[in-house]
């Protein structure tokens, strides 16, 4: 029986390929992630802001905040780590004022995700699989939802719940699930008609073995590029909220330091502005690249095109 | 497509119009005015507040009013010919009501020319205080002081329709130009209410033509007319000269060196002196200040984060704003700011010595530096200076700080080091930066001392609210005099006047209301100076709120406008002020 030597050869290497494919979804795009210097930088800034974050959550950093370290209104100078930012008008420390706002913006962001995603996913995931009068009413309720207007939304709700880090947490995280829960149908829908479904189905899975062990996790990339989103959009909306004066109170948020600053700024006193305008951009820059690159990462129809 | 080229065509040349004033800069005998919030309406009888009460007293009068230059302040009569007769037992006021005074033109009065006041229209308006359905804010000043009204108040809030027809034994219109206001028991302080404006002159048929609009068209007898419609969205007030406007003249003495400060320059000339107004409602301080440094408003306040850019340290004016011939008015207000405690709360009622150790610990002398860059009275007792009642010399053993007496006083109260004292709500005002940085520094104070203090913020309306309904813990708040008398102070602590009235901490003293009672029916001398003083004393000791400061009030106005004086009661102030045109031309070139 004549063989083809050549064709035997050439299966080698193509198993290799077959292999290398072979990879888990998020081991890949994980290191596709890395390929991309910006998405390194970025994710590299978010742990450390979710490390600054834990410390000061700990006090371990950025516990200072209250002591005076000066006189009132010091510019910034190098005396000391502390004094980098300056002080503010009680002479405390603006960087470790800053520092505490890492705290207070990380767990806004952290808990609204939080509250928000689960929702979300829930609602969207079971709109979409059984559809019909499940789904009109869930797509009615988040587009009732979303007819309010957003900002007063979350006025409302921080007012309910009498302002402070709870009420703010709370209302962002019960304002912002509308977007994931649209998507998240979608989602579901499309899987919904593929063949694995269908196989699942095929062998008696229940409902919820379909839904959960077999749609929800080819979806949930969406919910991983939403949570990035979504967190930065909630520590914005904090800043807000406590520009306002409905955010947190007794402790320093960015927020109110930017509030404190539209009058110190007249006195040329612009160090309070300067520090909580930075630690913010860096952290919602960085979520922002971060969420672009784990889209790209994340869809498989860009694979191979870096 | 036409209209959207008309838009196109109307933007252009506004566009252009803009620039032209711009450059021109307004000659006119214009005053511009500045004022801090939003004004609510133009119904008298809601006049609870100073923008609104400033914006009313343009349009509307009263039967008297304070002198514009003199001071200690003095009572003068405005609508009414001359101060009231008085009865020998002190209880019946008889007022002349001065003739040929015509209300402002408007479609409500026959033809839509105004008519002439007369003495009914004075018991309409101060009827409508007591009119059960209207919920008047001013009511508090005459509940239960003038003969019968109370009880038409009662009668009436049963009723469908109040009934105005119904005669009040104490409120009565003798004839066309007499009115008599009878007593129920001495109240000394009742020509004064009679200037606030809550008891300004309003006539029934604008009343009854605009109903629930009301508020939108005031029409009185004052020196100044809106020129359209109030509308509470807007952003800029127009008045302009009432035509019918009676002979008001200018006064012609002052208190002294009101001479030489130039405030006698159009003493005997007929008043108004202005031909319009413009009051901008900017609400932001910054964006005041600006517009003022700008030339575009006349006057204005200095705000605390520009204290350094516009007063030099020995209380001038720098270099530059000098150049603009701009001119500084410091005065002391008649006001005190206070932290109030809820006396209704068992941990604050009978615990003085828990009291008068957070009063002990409260670094005032610190407040005065951060918040009011040194210019405030740091407050011994509830008395402003500048009235009866008020003790130069006297100083509270409550103030300081002293923080090992006040450590001292904390462990006797039962709290050493603060432990066993639970954590104490304190409730500011969110949207404003100062009110926060307030309550921040106060609960700093606090900590050192050990006492645990929780920040709640509010808004305006909230923190209101809360008082009202006795829900609030601790709360900082103000008060400005309504008349010059100590009375109006110390009515905040008198026990009676709990909340809904004025004494919002609901303190309760059974010595200082006896004492109270009495000195409020007492006319002014000697001895009702010496219970005020006892009063005040019981007020600083017992430490029934936390005092801070007597305010300093510090505007600085351009150099053209004339006549300017800081006054308490800014109501009337417009129709003496007036504007050096000639010198206004000149300085723009500074601008």
């Amino acid at each position: 029986m004549s063989t083809n030597v050549e064709s035997q050869s050439s299966a080698l290497p193509n198993d290799e390929k077959l292999y290398e494919k072979s990879k888990s979804l998020w081991q890949d795009a994980f290191e596709r992630l890395l390929k991309d210097k910006m998405a390194t930088a970025s994710l590299v800034m978010v742990v450390l802001y979710a490390i600054l974050a834990t410390l000061s959550g700990f006090e371990i950093l950025g516990g200072d905040w209250a002591v005076e370290i000066g006189g009132s209104y010091e510019a910034p100078s190098f005396k000391s780590i502390n004094h980098l930012f300056g002080t503010d008008i009680f002479g405390r420390s603006v960087l470790q004022k800053c520092i505490h706002g890492i705290y207070i913006a990380m767990t806004v962001g952290f808990f609204a995700a939080m509250i928000s995603i689960p929702i979300g996913l829930t609602l969207g995931a079971i709109a979409g699989y059984f559809g019909g009068r499940v789904d009109e009413f869930i797509v009615w309720l988040y587009t009732t939802f979303s007819s309010i207007p957003w900002i007063m939304l979350v006025t409302a709700i921080a007012f309910v719940g009498g302002g402070g880090l709870k009420s703010v947490c709370l209302s962002l995280g019960l304002t912002s699930w509308v977007g994931l829960c649209r998507l998240i149908r979608a989602e579901v829908i499309r899987h919904k008609e593929r063949e694995y479904v269908q196989a699942a189905n095929a062998v008696g899975a229940s409902h919820f073995r379909m839904l959960f062990l077999h749609i929800i996790p080819n979806v949930l990339h969406v919910v991983i590029i939403t949570f990035s989103l979504q967190f930065q959009t909630a520590i914005k909306a904090e800043v807000i909220l406590s520009y306002l004066g409905l955010g947190v109170s007794g402790e320093p948020s960015w927020g109110i330091m930017i509030n404190e600053a539209k009058l110190e700024l007249s006195r040329g006193v612009y160090w309070q502005l300067a520090g909580a305008t930075l630690f913010m951009f860096l952290i919602v820059l960085s979520f922002n690249l971060l969420g672009d690159a784990l889209r790209d990462a994340l869809d498989p129809k860009l694979k191979g095109k870096d | 497509m036409k209209k959207s080229l008309l838009a196109v065509v109307i933007l252009a040349a506004s566009i252009a119009l803009v620039g032209c004033t711009k450059k021109k800069k307004d000659i006119g005998k214009v005053l511009h005015m500045p004022v801090p919030m939003a004004v609510k309406g133009f119904d008298p009888i809601h006049a609870s507040d100073k923008y609104a009460s400033d914006e009313i007293g343009k349009v509307y009068e009263g039967l008297l009013q304070y002198h514009y230059l003199k001071r200690p302040y003095e009572l003068i009569p405005n609508l009414a010919e001359a101060l009231p007769t008085v009865s020998e037992d002190g209880s019946t006021y008889t007022f002349k009501v001065k003739k040929g005074i015509l209300f402002q033109d408007n479609e409500a009065f026959p033809g839509g020319k105004g008519r002439e006041l007369v003495a009914a229209d004075f018991v309409y308006s101060i009827k409508r205080v007591a009119d059960p359905k209207l919920q008047s804010t001013g009511w508090w000043v005459l509940d239960g002081k003038i003969a019968g009204l109370n009880e038409w108040r009662k009668e009436n809030s049963s009723k469908k329709v109040v009934d105005y027809s119904s005669v009040v034994e104490g409120l009565k219109a003798l004839d066309k130009y007499t009115i008599q206001f009878k007593l129920t028991k001495p109240f000394p302080q009742f020509l004064y209410s009679l200037a606030m404006p809550f008891h300004f002159a309003v006539a029934r048929e604008v009343v009854e033509k605009y109903k629930k609009e009301f508020l939108n068209h005031p029409v009185g007898t004052g020196p100044f007319q809106l020129t359209s419609k109030f509308n509470a969205q807007t952003r800029k007030i127009t008045y302009i000269k009432n035509p019918t406007f009676r002979d008001k003249f200018y006064p012609t003495e002052g208190s002294e060196g009101d001479k030489e400060k130039g405030l006698l320059g159009s003493a005997g000339k007929k008043i108004p002196l202005v031909d319009k107004i413009e009051v901008s409602i900017i609400e932001e301080e910054q964006t005041r200040w600006l517009n003022f440094k700008k030339g575009n408003l006349d006057f204005n306040s200095i705000p605390k984060d520009d204290f350094a850019n516009a007063i030099t340290p020995s209380k001038d004016l720098t270099p530059e704003m000098n150049k603009k011939g701009m001119k500084l008015h410091i005065a002391a207000s008649l006001d005190v700011t206070y932290s109030a405690f809820q006396h209704t709360d068992p941990l604050f009622k009978d615990n003085k010595k828990l009291r008068q150790a957070m009063s002990l610990g409260y670094d005032i002398k610190k407040v005065n530096e951060l918040f009011y860059n040194g210019t405030a009275q740091p407050a011994q007792s509830i008395v402003p200076p500048g009235i009866s009642g008020f003790m130069p010399s006297y100083n509270s053993p409550f103030r300081g700080r002293d923080l090992e007496g006040a450590k001292k006083l904390l462990a006797s109260a039962g709290y050493p080091e603060g432990k066993g004292l639970p954590e104490i709500l304190f409730e500011h005002i969110g949207t404003s930066p100062t009110s926060r940085q307030m309550a921040e520094f106060f609960q700093k104070n606090m900590s050192d001392l050990g006492i645990n203090i929780r920040l709640s913020s509010n808004s305006w309306p909230e923190l209101l609210k809360k008082i009202r309904t006795r829900t609030a813990q601790m709360w900082g708040i103000a008060w400005g005099a309504d008349y010059p008398d100590a009375e109006n102070f110390l009515q905040l602590l008198y026990g009676p006047n709990q909340t809904p009235g004025a004494n919002g901490s609901n303190y309760n003293n059974s010595e200082f209301n006896t004492l109270f009672k009495k000195a409020a029916i007492m006319q002014a001398g000697p001895e009702r100076k010496a219970l005020y003083e006892k009063l005040n004393r019981i007020a600083a000791e017992e430490v029934p709120l936390i005092y801070g400061v007597h305010r300093t009030s510090f505007v600085i106005a351009q150099g053209w406008l004339k006549n300017f004086k800081a006054t308490e009661f800014t109501g009337e102030r417009a129709q003496y002020l007036g504007l050096d045109l000639d010198l206004k031309g000149k300085l723009a070139k500074e601008f």
